[in-house]
């Protein structure tokens, strides 16, 4: 099992306001400390027009935190592939990967904002068509520069489409195990339905899920780290980000239940002790996962408090679930990430 | 006149970031098609640097201005309010591009965003129906640009903009412009150099970027390309009236000889 961290989303919101160019400083801070305590990558989130300056334009932040690192992956989590043009995309990302050595995750996903598609001229009903496009696009240019390509899909039909495309995939912090669980079970149904190698003769793309963790042994961090989530995931009421009712999954509509479906996204952290998180991560692997995004750039965590407990998950924990490894899946360090992946 | 430098390997950003030019653009690799993916290289050298302005090239007519616009934003503040952007039209005629670099500019002015053109319309109401009274009349780009007015350069003139044109003959040098900037190619014939510059400067030129050699094709120098002759020997050629090239020509301190920069 494998750990990067997410989501950068380079805001500078209403509860936590700072200069705009400060993200971004720390990021390319960041980016050197994580590949030194040993994290495998970094994952970036994008979104338009939106008051917090969420950040528009990924491949650029990209290119700036690899230029800084030599050996942490940057992902996209998710770039929303059909608001772009499709060959000029894919040459920029061609071009970060050819600049990196191939440490490009490029995470692609289908946008669900209205008025992100309305800002750049594009129909949402195109955005299938053109996300389609994109993909074709990224195999031509940055497939061959040494990029990876992932899949955000959300539903059992996305994620075996990504497998049997050969793309692994990143899954939701705020999905239930439940839902985790049947996903990666229906990517690895996808990639044998296409016909590609089974393990252990041939490897499969991984399975990588945000999640929500914090080490810590203090009850009172404890709560102030779930209040962070929570605050957190206020964000997406901002943004209209809902999760569709799935097999015995419920709905997760940020815009008309804030509360419940903060409390639901909430629900899924794992936090406290040592023994906690490893074992809720032990749970998490079995459940189909093969990596983990620590979803812990969120909403009013201070930075320090957030060093520090990467520093201890990177001492306390990685060495213990390191050798956690399901059948043999593809070589590239990290996997990719969900629509918002919130 | 400020002297900065164009550059096709990413290994000399250090260096001439460590000479003190005062502007570094570093080219997109070379293709057959447009090169379209200069904020990629830009941010190679915000991430690399931290004092020398970050030369953006940015091509027209390959993405719609709006994502342009988002990744020059973003790019300045990386670079901490370094960039200088650098338009090229590319296939676009005057009145595309001048809608194009107008369009831009309204992105990072930081106003809600309101444009009716030959080309694009912003917003579009392509989604009014589905947005129904949330259907936004104007558009927030953000982040806006960490600096207050993102200096613009256009790779050629541009009926209708009246930004700065990369003059690539000194006859085209505007003097009276409050910049007027310039592109030549240096050899590493000290001679023929520092003539080139002075002419640039005498000329009018306020900035002049340097194409340099190609690291194998470049002549050696102690303390290397950068520092040991654009730095030591063309900078201080324009920087005031008659220099006294005894100051460039003297011996290095003991300490500094044999440096490779």
């Amino acid at each position: 099992m494998r750990f990067g961290v997410g989501l950068y989303c380079l805001q500078s919101t209403a509860s936590t306001p700072r200069h705009p160019s400060v993200p971004y400083r720390e990021l390319l801070e960041d980016a050197p400390s994580l590949e030194a305590w040993g994290y495998d990558g970094l994952w970036l989130s994008e979104h338009h027009f939106f008051y917090d300056g969420y950040c528009p334009a990924l491949l650029p932040v990209a290119a700036a935190a690899l230029a800084v690192t030599t050996r942490l992956r940057v992902g996209t989590g998710m770039m929303l592939l059909p608001l772009q043009e499709p060959a000029r995309v894919a040459r920029l990302a061609a071009d970060v990967a050819a600049r990196s050595g191939g440490r490009l995750d490029v995470g692609v996903g289908l946008g669900y904002r209205d008025v992100e598609f309305d800002g750049k001229g594009i129909r949402r009903q195109d955005r299938v068509a053109r996300h389609r496009d994109g993909l074709v696009e990224l195999e031509r240019w940055a497939v061959p520069a040494g990029a990876t390509v992932w899949n955000g899909s959300a539903t059992s039909k996305g994620v075996a489409r990504a497998a049997a495309r050969g793309q692994g995939v990143l899954l939701s912090g705020a999905n239930p195990l439940s839902l985790v669980t049947d996903l990666a079970a229906a990517h690895r149904q996808g990639w044998e339905d296409a016909g590609r190698p089974v393990p252990p003769s041939g490897a499969r793309p991984r399975v990588s899920a945000l999640r929500n963790v914090w080490l810590t042994d203090s009850p009172s961090e404890r709560l102030a780290v779930l209040d962070w989530q929570r605050a957190s995931y206020v964000l997406y009421a901002g943004l209209g980000w809902s999760v569709a009712e799935q097999g015995s999954t419920e709905a997760m509509d940020f815009r008309t239940n804030l509360d419940k479906a903060v409390a639901q996204a909430v629900d899924t952290s794992i936090v406290g002790p040592a023994e906690v998180v490893l074992d809720g991560l032990r749970e998490v692997h079995e459940s189909g996962v093969d990596d983990v995004v620590l979803r812990v750039i969120v909403e009013g965590a201070p930075r320090d408090a957030v060093h520090r407990m990467l520093q201890r998950f990177a001492a306390e924990v990685m060495p213990e679930l390191a050798p956690l490894e399901h059948s043999p899946s593809s070589s590239p360090l990290m996997p990719s990430a969900a629509e918002v992946t919130p | 006149m400020r002297i900065g430098a164009i550059l096709h390997e990413p290994t000399d950003v250090q260096a001439a970031a460590d000479a003190g030019l005062f502007a570094l653009l570093l080219e997109p690799p070379a293709r057959p098609d447009p090169a379209d993916t200069g904020c990629i290289a830009a941010a190679e050298v915000a991430s690399r640097t931290r004092d020398c302005r970050v030369v953006v090239r940015l091509l027209l007519g390959t993405e719609h201005p709006v994502t342009l616009a988002e990744e020059v934003a973003v790019l300045d503040h990386l670079s901490k309010g370094r960039v200088v952007v650098l338009v090229d039209p590319g296939e676009l005629d005057d009145a595309a591009a001048a809608e194009d670099i107008g369009l831009l500019r309204a992105c990072w002015s930081g106003r809600p965003v309101r444009h009716t053109g030959a080309r694009w319309t912003v917003p579009s109401g392509i989604m009014a129906e589905a947005l129904g009274p949330a259907a936004p009349k104007t558009l927030a780009v953000t982040p806006c640009p960490a600096q207050v007015d993102l200096p613009v350069w256009t790779s050629r003139a541009v009926d209708g903009s009246d930004a700065p044109v990369l003059a690539e003959r000194i006859e085209e040098v505007d003097a009276r412009a409050q910049v007027a900037v310039g592109v030549a190619e240096v050899t590493g014939n000290l001679e023929q150099d520092r003539e080139l510059v002075r002419s640039w400067a005498d000329a009018g030129a306020t900035h002049l970027l340097l194409k340099v050699p190609t690291p194998q094709s470049r002549p050696t120098f102690e303390r290397g390309f950068f520092t040991g002759y654009i730095a030591r020997h063309l900078q201080p050629e324009v920087s005031m009236p008659a220099f006294p090239r005894i100051m460039a020509e003297s011996a290095l301190p003991a300490i500094l000889r044999g440096a490779r920069r």
